[in-house]
């Protein structure tokens, strides 16, 4: 990849690209940085007036724990992701291509609705005398309503259901490009099917893993309106802080370097993950 | 394959996100209204247009805060008649960004009930027309709650355990406990704001569920037994199950204004002073405010208001101007002070 030569034209097909970059990505970023470093006004908005209390603010109990929670959240989320995302991905990558394409058009059809539309839905079976609880009644199983809605379980339900297919999708883009000759190789020299997996497969699909992980850590950090609907708002992560400094508090400073420090805990952490699990590569992200 | 898979996974999860609202078009035979969506029927703005020959631009927002940041973004310009909460037309004024009324042009405007008048975000009435008020509503369903409520301490009582539902608006819910205490919605005392804050987190095991939108929903469905809501909602509740028992807070009531303003740099005021005249008529005043079930602020349209809606459109005669409170702005120490607190109790409320 590296030593490829680019001819000049590329350039020219990169610049919005570039340009969007710095536009869209740079420039608000370092905005918001400089904003984490100003004074709320009295009334709306903010005064130029350079100041670190904004951080400091953080450093109240109230506000750590309120990341050690988030953190858990996701850690928890991405973990059953995991779980259940790389076997389906694998399984779908393995099946015949017409059966295949039928079952990713499956994992894709939910997108066409906005997420807040599937949170949602997930009330209508949840709730009081909900789909669930109607069927688990019809069956016996239980004799009166469950409250499951507005609990931490019914959170992390809605996180997996919200962040699993960019698990299954990018497990199965792993899986699918993989060169099964190795395993092959590996059956050959004596391995069992387990051996072969845990020796073959699996650090092979790891850059797919990896990239599941991340794509479903970061945003299951900041999905406040998942804990908002389908916690009632009893789940109060750092999005939800974040949301609530922004819209009812006005202290904008104090949401941008909340902001700030989020995306730092997150550098840390993907970098973190990537020494521990020694890969570095990422499946069709970079 | 790789590639394209990234393509698409860019794509619908820009096909994923919440919508992004158009932005103004202006010139003299239009009138941009900027306000929430739905706080108009259809046909009011139709019959509008075909009576005066204008054009509505109906644009929407979710949040007063939106509206505010938009609207100093395009300096007073881009949009001709606004309708937002209180709170946040006093920190308008302060930019700068309303122009005065031309009383002249409105002549509907002495049907306004001077209840709604001379509030703190307007003292003088120059710039705002009221358009509904809401106060703040304990209902229950009868059928699941023992004796009767009569004010917000009765929501502290061990049978509501995990049983109640709450609006997601900090001021409103810390001023629930400041009314207990005998405080006012609008205290800077931080004291006082911190003793409510230790009566608010003991309410916190019977907190079910804290929402702004459709939380008459979970009343109904019997997801809560008792919950604190506003007038639009209680309006949409009892139409849906006349059972349900509205309380009006012994302590105190707490109320909101929705106004109706022409923001400085309106590019067609004229149209906006037409369309709020035109607002204003009796007839058409009952029409929107059965519509949108918030309390009318037209005083000749009280008596058009059809009877199933009376109850809950129309201010109850008992009501006293002493026992009410607006929730007006508060200074950046103790509007912070009620943020964490707000934030600990919720917290706590998922803990318990």
């Amino acid at each position: 990849m590296k030593n490829r030569k680019r001819s000049g034209g590329n350039a020219a097909f990169l610049a919005p690209l570039y340009l969007f970059t710095v536009v869209f990505l740079i420039g608000p970023f370092v905005y918001m940085i400089v904003l984490s470093f100003l004074t709320r006004a009295e009334s709306w908005g903010v005064v130029n007036e350079f100041t670190f209390s904004n951080y400091t603010k953080i450093l109240k109990p109230l506000y750590l724990s309120t990341f050690s929670r988030s953190l858990k959240l996701a850690l928890l989320v991405t973990f059953l992701i995991a779980l259940t995302g790389y076997p389906f991905g694998y399984y779908m990558a393995k099946l015949p291509p017409k059966r295949r394409a039928r079952l990713l058009m499956l994992v894709m059809i939910p997108f066409y609705t906005s997420s807040l539309m599937r949170m949602y839905g997930w009330i209508i079976i949840f709730r009081a005398n909900g789909v669930l609880d109607k069927l688990l009644l019809a069956l016996h199983v239980i004799e009166r309503p469950l409250k499951l809605l507005y609990t931490y379980p019914a959170v992390v339900v809605g996180m997996v259901y919200a962040l699993l297919p960019f698990m299954m999708l990018s497990v199965y883009s792993s899986v699918e490009k993989m060169d099964w000759s190795l395993v092959e190789a590996a059956r050959d020299m004596g391995a069992s099917p387990t051996k072969a997996f845990f020796t073959v497969t699996f650090p092979l699909t790891m850059p797919g893993l990896m990239t599941g992980v991340i794509l479903s850590f970061i945003p299951s950090m900041g999905l406040f309106f998942v804990a908002d609907i389908l916690g009632g708002n009893k789940i109060v992560l750092v999005g939800n802080v974040i949301q609530e400094q922004l819209m009812k508090v006005h202290d904008w400073p104090f949401a941008a370097a909340l902001s700030v420090v989020l995306m730092l805990m997150m550098t840390v952490m993907i970098w973190l993950y990537r020494k521990i699990t020694g890969s570095s590569e990422m499946e069709g992200m970079i | 394959m790789k590639k394209s898979l990234t393509l698409i996974l860019v794509f619908v999860l820009c096909l994923s996100l919440p919508g992004i609202s158009v932005a103004a078009h202006a010139d003299n035979e239009t009138v941009t209204l900027y306000t929430w969506a739905e706080m108009f029927p259809p046909e009011v703005l139709n019959a509008f247009e075909e009576e005066t020959g204008y054009k509505v631009n109906y644009v929407n927002f979710d949040f007063d805060e939106t509206m505010l940041a938009k609207l100093e973004a395009a300096g007073g310009g881009d949009y001709d008649v606004i309708i937002a909460d209180d709170y946040i037309i006093e920190r308008a004024v302060e930019l700068g960004l309303l122009q005065k009324l031309d009383k002249d042009k409105i002549s509907n405007y002495s049907n306004i009930n001077p209840i709604y008048q001379g509030q703190f975000y307007d003292p003088q009435d120059e710039y705002t027309v009221p358009y509904g008020a809401g106060v703040q509503t304990i209902t229950y369903n009868p059928a699941l709650v023992s004796e009767p409520v009569n004010g917000y301490a009765d929501l502290w009582k061990e049978e509501f355990k995990d049983n109640i539902a709450l609006t997601a608006n900090y001021r409103v819910m810390i001023g629930m406990a400041l009314k207990i205490l005998g405080y006012s919605y609008n205290t800077d005392n931080l004291d006082e704001i911190r003793e409510a804050g230790n009566l608010l987190y003991e309410l916190a095991p019977n907190i079910r569920l804290i929402k702004d939108d459709f939380i008459q929903d979970d009343l109904i469905s019997g997801e809560v037994s008792a919950a604190v809501m506003y007038t639009s909602q209680v309006t949409m509740a009892k139409l849906e199950d006349p059972s349900i028992e509205i309380v009006y807070p012994q302590e105190g009531i707490g109320f909101g204004i929705m106004g109706m303003f022409v923001p400085s740099k309106a590019p067609n005021a004229d149209g906006a002073h037409a369309f709020i005249d035109y607002i204003l008529r009796p007839e058409v005043s009952a029409q929107c405010f059965e519509w949108l079930g918030y309390y009318c602020t037209n005083k000749a349209a009280d008596d058009l208001i059809a009877d199933e809606f009376k109850e809950f459109l129309v201010l109850p005669e008992e009501f006293k101007m002493e026992d009410m409170e607006m929730i007006g702005n508060i200074s950046n120490d103790a509007a912070s002070l009620q943020d964490e607190i707000w934030t600990e109790f919720k917290t706590l409320c998922g803990q318990a």
